[in-house]
């Protein structure tokens, strides 16, 4: 069944990116088209998932995988930290660096187990100012700059 | 001789034998924590290099590639658990020597063993350099697509316990790359209308998605599993030292996987953990008293580390004269050369070879940076591995991928891009898919088509150019006979695992 779903997957992507590679305008005399390259690797990605497929449906034996997957307990898990990556990725957008990295860090020990009170509440103030220094003081990265509200405006005007 | 003037220029450089020392510490712990990879180390560091003199950025992440293969033993043989999928060879008999007390003999074996085989494979590397660069130069874009087309093929199908997985993965990398507007021809490629595609998917947030922030999110699920602690018997005071009688007979088993490592990492895609099993085995083979290895045998620690190391030199030559990084850590190191405008490929030789040959003299004072340190003070580097607190490790480079893969453009779409490749990571590996093939068919995609194009416009659109060349010829032949081999070991493999069930039932 899990092959199955593999490989149907990698044919849909594939099949999306002979879409995708077909949408490509022709190429004018004289000139390889531009879509040659993305259409041969779309469709060998579209073959190789229906391999798979067959693979999936011709497999005699049901052979024991050395993945453990737990769908109730590893997505819920890796699902959580994928939804505060991109939480962290808009709020830095809205908001600058600072505010959101001061927000993040203790979300992010605590998600990995630190329950020490001190140290979230150190992790506040620590890990925007050691990241802030090191990049943008020292190494003289430009911040991102937050479109909503960014506290850098206060501390720097 | 050009090695020697660079040598002196190194050695007279404060600066720069500071940063190999740091390189060598840095990589030393980083390949020695379990599930921390140099390569994922040296992701994270690449943005900070943009803003480095490019010898410097060089030398300090090829010292940390090569400082990190070593570290990964220390975990083997003290924790039982290998820092690197290479090192996983090495804990047959380091483990066994660390509960015998012997932790000290086996770290200095594994130590030695290193250094031999990664002076021999910069040795290597420094000699045939030259002359590959020299030949490939000669090579026209048909011979150069045949050439990208093996690559692709090898590091598809050798790389993992699946073909077809390897080479979806391989096909993914190259779909990715094909992202954004076509370089010849200028016309947009899978942007969907979206504006921040047009520039195509950047190396490094790509990079530092799969390697860094997949591997956090693989932490997240092991985060309960806590490292095995440090066995207080493993060292026996009496039993640290090493004597020459005691080395002897392992140094035939470290020449072996010397060769055996330099051979393979010529190859692109095998790797080092290919190279440490294959040495493993011919150095059992070959033993005096075979019936001891993997049950504490020093030589059964010599002979693969000194070819797991043994790679890291000659897998730079594909890197160095055709553009095609051998392994993960060679693609992270093209990306170094492209953020400081230095193309790599046979002209490399031409335009930048003070560079090359000074970041081939800080490779050999790495090595010996990290022989020393590792030989003297690898029980002080477990220790400070088994204070290191996982829980606090993992969200600080959670944070780090963040502006670190902002900082490499100075671009919140990078993030992004960063995001959803730590998001694929995580899939690739949870449904065995190939990280390392998606990565390095990235890099090269851009080759191959380039190449394959102008070979097309040069034969009127006709595929016969690839068999009327026979350089061209050959390589193709070659990567389908060894996609062939594979085919066959696998179903050898497959059969005999049947055969066995079979019997036992």
């Amino acid at each position: 069944m899990r092959k199955l779903i593999e490989g149907m997957v990698i044919s849909l992507i594939g099949l999306s990116a002979v879409w995708g590679a077909y949408q490509i305008p022709a190429a004018q005399e004289g000139e390889t088209w531009a879509g040659l390259v993305p259409m041969i690797v779309a469709v060998c990605l579209s073959l190789g998932g229906a391999i798979i497929v067959i693979g999936g449906f011709t497999e005699s034996t049901i052979t024991k995988s050395n993945v453990s997957f737990r769908p109730s307990t590893t997505i819920i898990e890796v699902s959580g930290l994928a939804v505060l990556a991109f939480s962290y990725h808009y709020a830095i957008s809205a908001f600058g660096y600072l505010l959101p990295t001061a927000l993040v860090a203790p979300i992010a020990l605590y998600t990995f187990g630190v329950r020490s009170p001190i140290g979230l509440a150190v992790s506040i103030v620590l890990c925007p100012l050691v990241f802030h220094t090191i990049f943008f003081e020292l190494l003289g990265v430009f911040p991102p700059y937050g479109t909503v509200f960014d506290p850098l405006d206060l501390i720097r005007s | 001789m050009e090695i020697f003037s660079a040598l002196s220029f190194v050695l007279t450089s404060p600066m720069l034998i500071v940063a190999i020392l740091l390189a060598a510490v840095v990589g030393m712990i980083v390949g020695a924590i379990p599930g921390l990879t140099a390569a994922a180390a040296i992701a994270m560091l690449l943005p900070i290099t943009y803003y480095m003199d490019p010898l410097f950025a060089l030398a300090f992440l090829y010292v940390i590639g090569k400082s990190g293969r070593y570290g990964g033993s220390i975990a083997a043989i003290l924790f039982n658990t290998p820092g690197t999928a290479a090192s996983a060879a090495t804990q047959l008999d380091g483990y066994p020597l660390a509960q015998q007390g012997k932790a000290g003999k086996a770290m200095k074996v594994a130590t030695i063993s290193s250094v031999i085989g990664d002076f021999m494979g910069d040795i290597l590397l420094i000699v045939g350099v030259g002359a590959i660069a020299s030949v490939a130069l000669r090579l026209g874009p048909p011979e150069t697509f045949a050439i990208y087309f093996t690559a692709f093929i090898v590091i598809g199908s050798v790389i993992g316990k699946s073909i077809a997985k390897g080479l979806i993965s391989a096909l993914l990398g190259g779909l990715i790359a094909m992202i954004g507007l076509d370089p010849i021809s200028g016309e947009e490629r899978f942007t969907f209308g979206v504006f921040d595609l047009t520039n195509g998917i950047g190396l490094v947030p790509l990079m530092i998605g799969v390697f860094v922030l997949g591997e956090v999110f693989d932490q997240m699920e092991k985060r309960n599993k806590r490292m095995a602690a440090l066995n207080t018997k493993a060292y026996d005071k009496n039993n640290d030292g090493l004597t020459w009688e005691e080395y002897k007979p392992c140094l035939p088993h470290a020449i072996r996987g010397g060769f055996i490592g330099s051979c393979i990492g010529i190859l692109p895609g095998l790797g080092s953990a290919i190279a440490a099993f294959v040495s493993y085995g011919e150095g059992k083979r070959r033993a005096k008293k075979p019936e001891q290895w993997g049950k504490g045998a020093l030589e059964g620690i010599a002979a693969p580390e000194s070819a797991n190391n043994a790679v890291s030199g000659p897998s730079m030559a594909p890197l160095m004269t055709l553009g095609i990084p051998g392994s993960t850590i060679g693609a992270i190191l093209l990306g170094v050369f492209l953020i400081h405008g230095i193309q790599v490929g046979p002209t490399l030789f031409l335009t930048s070879k003070e560079l090359i040959y000074q970041l081939f003299a800080c490779g050999l004072i790495g090595i010996a940076a990290y022989g020393l340190i590792g030989y003297f003070g690898a029980s002080q580097v477990a220790k400070l591995i088994v204070r290191i607190p996982q829980n606090v490790l993992y969200p600080m480079i959670f944070l780090t991928s963040f502006i670190a893969s902002y900082s490499a453009r100075g671009s919140m779409f990078d993030v992004l891009v960063m995001i959803c490749a730590g998001v694929v990571g995580w899939f690739m590996r949870k449904y065995e898919f190939n990280t390392a093939a998606f990565i390095i068919s990235f890099v090269l995609a851009k080759g191959t088509e380039e190449s394959l194009r102008q070979s097309l416009l040069m034969s009127d659109g006709g595929l016969m150019v690839f068999i009327e060349r026979p350089i061209a010829l050959i390589f193709i032949l070659l990567g389908i006979s060894v996609m062939l081999l594979r085919i066959r070991s696998i179903r050898r493999e497959r059969n005999q695992a049947e055969n066995k069930e079979l019997n036992n039932a």
